[in-house]
């Protein structure tokens, strides 16, 4: 990975976060219901569209490292995963910090909400099991599993817990086909977020994953030198 | 099919000549519904349907996950689990077996639950018994397959049983929300038909995890 390539990606993350702020906080038109707390959307929904992807990420690089075996696929899983779980996190921070004044309640047991702390407790699982077993030399092929599996059980997560409850707004797509957003530049605002969003974790990730790719590199080179020593001491 | 057999028959027969297992879940399941009881307090009767069926869904969590540990940590010792790998039988029949008796001891476990469940919030020995029978047996036929796959690695990490439950119990979200849901509808009595759609979910769980633990498991088992 080119150190350049990842600098010009941070630049790039700069310039929309920049833009995304001046556009929350400038130029969108205030929401006529909910006021001004509506603005914490353009945040919260690009950090759920983020959180996901990372999981999948996850779940992907699990699948490539089972069917494959290279290292590579093992750290860009660790780096999805750290990653997500910040994009996580800050979704259920966020959205209680709206539902607060909107809905009365930090936090109400809604479908998505409950679906999005679900994940968050996966993941959670995940990095633990991570973090608890890092010197076990099978430590990849156990992630890539738990990784699959918890990507696995999303569908019937969601679908449970639908039919369990839900109350959330539908803001994107509604059934009757118009979506929460009326004016024009609500929609600027959300799609140059959703670009913010995405640059800042791609370029989170990269860093991570750079990193992550170097200690692979230095427990490699260690091994190797522990080798020649011991056949130079045999000599 | 021999292995496969043989793994169960061994598993089984251990625990009729020694019961550990069974006799742990068992006295498991009873404490977690005395700690139910004082928690919630329940009046009594039917009208605690839906916290009995809660109650004993905390008692099958938990001792499934002490069940699954238990047959897989009874291959530890004396190079047993070698023996197992070295063996001709494959790992996907391994992961069956061992699935097999994690599910046998934990539905021997739930059938003193559901006795003590009954005793302890005052409902009745009846027909909605016999309705809450498929429900718990799909939830407990996912947890084993889930709990199995997860024990092959949490009995290879060290403090491996703090992160079983922390793994385990995300992951049996969906099964958990329809088995309460249906258990308290069976011990309500309302038909199988009101509680149809929560089936079909446990039975969607239970396939996705029996196969992810059928195709996964070679990839966790080992010895070291």
């Amino acid at each position: 990975m080119n150190r350049n390539a990842i600098d010009s990606l941070g630049l790039v993350t700069l310039v929309l976060m920049v833009a995304a702020l001046f556009m929350v906080f400038v130029y969108v038109p205030t929401e006529a219901v909910q006021g001004i707390v509506q603005r914490i959307f353009y945040f919260h929904v690009p950090c759920a569209w983020v959180a996901f992807a990372a999981f999948a990420l996850v779940a992907i690089s699990g699948i490539f490292y089972l069917w494959l075996g290279q290292q590579v696929w093992d750290d860009l899983g660790y780096a999805a995963a750290e990653t997500g779980m910040i994009f996580c996190t800050l979704v259920l921070v966020t959205g209680s910090i709206w539902a607060r004044p909107i809905w009365g309640a930090w936090w109400t047991w809604d479908s998505r909400l409950t679906t999005t702390l679900i994940l968050w407790l996966l993941y959670g699982g995940y990095l633990m099991l991570r973090a608890m077993a890092d010197d076990t030399p099978q430590i990849a092929r156990f992630a890539a599993v738990v990784g699959i599996v918890a990507a696995a059980d999303v569908p019937i997560i969601i679908i449970s817990v639908r039919l369990w409850r839900t109350i959330h707004p539908a803001v994107l797509v509604t059934r009757q086909g118009s979506h929460g957003l009326e004016d024009p530049r609500m929609v600027a605002t959300l799609l140059v977020s959703m670009a913010a969003f995405t640059a800042l974790f791609v370029w989170l990730l990269m860093l991570r994953f750079v990193t992550l790719r170097t200690r692979t590199r230095l427990n490699f080179l260690a091994g190797e030198l522990g080798r020649t020593r011991a056949a130079v001491g045999d000599l | 099919m021999g292995a496969f057999v043989a793994i169960l028959r061994k598993d089984l027969r251990l625990e009729l000549r020694g019961g550990e297992s069974t006799i742990t879940l068992v006295a498991l399941s009873l404490l977690i519904l005395v700690v139910m009881v004082f928690a919630l307090n329940p009046a009594g009767g039917a009208r605690d349907a839906g916290t009995a069926a809660g109650a004993l869904w905390v008692a099958l969590i938990f001792s499934g996950t002490l069940g699954a540990t238990r047959v897989l940590a009874a291959e530890s010792g004396n190079g047993c689990l070698r023996a197992l790998l070295l063996s001709p039988a494959d790992r996907a029949t391994l992961y069956c077996a061992k699935m097999l008796a994690a599910f046998i001891f934990m539905a021997v476990a739930e059938v003193a639950a559901v006795v003590i469940m009954v005793l302890f919030f005052n409902l009745e020995f009846d027909a909605r018994l016999a309705r809450l029978a498929p429900v718990l047996a799909l939830g407990s036929l996912g947890f084993a397959g889930l709990a199995t796959l997860l024990a092959a690695i949490s009995g290879r990490v060290r403090a491996g049983d703090l992160l079983l439950p922390l793994l385990a119990v995300p992951l049996f979200v969906p099964a958990l929300i329809a088995g309460v849901k249906a258990s308290g509808a069976a011990l309500a009595g309302e038909p199988i038909s009101a509680f149809a759609e929560w089936l079909k979910i446990l039975v969607a769980f239970d396939v996705l995890f029996l196969s992810a633990g059928y195709l996964l498991f070679e990839h966790v088992i080992g010895e070291d």
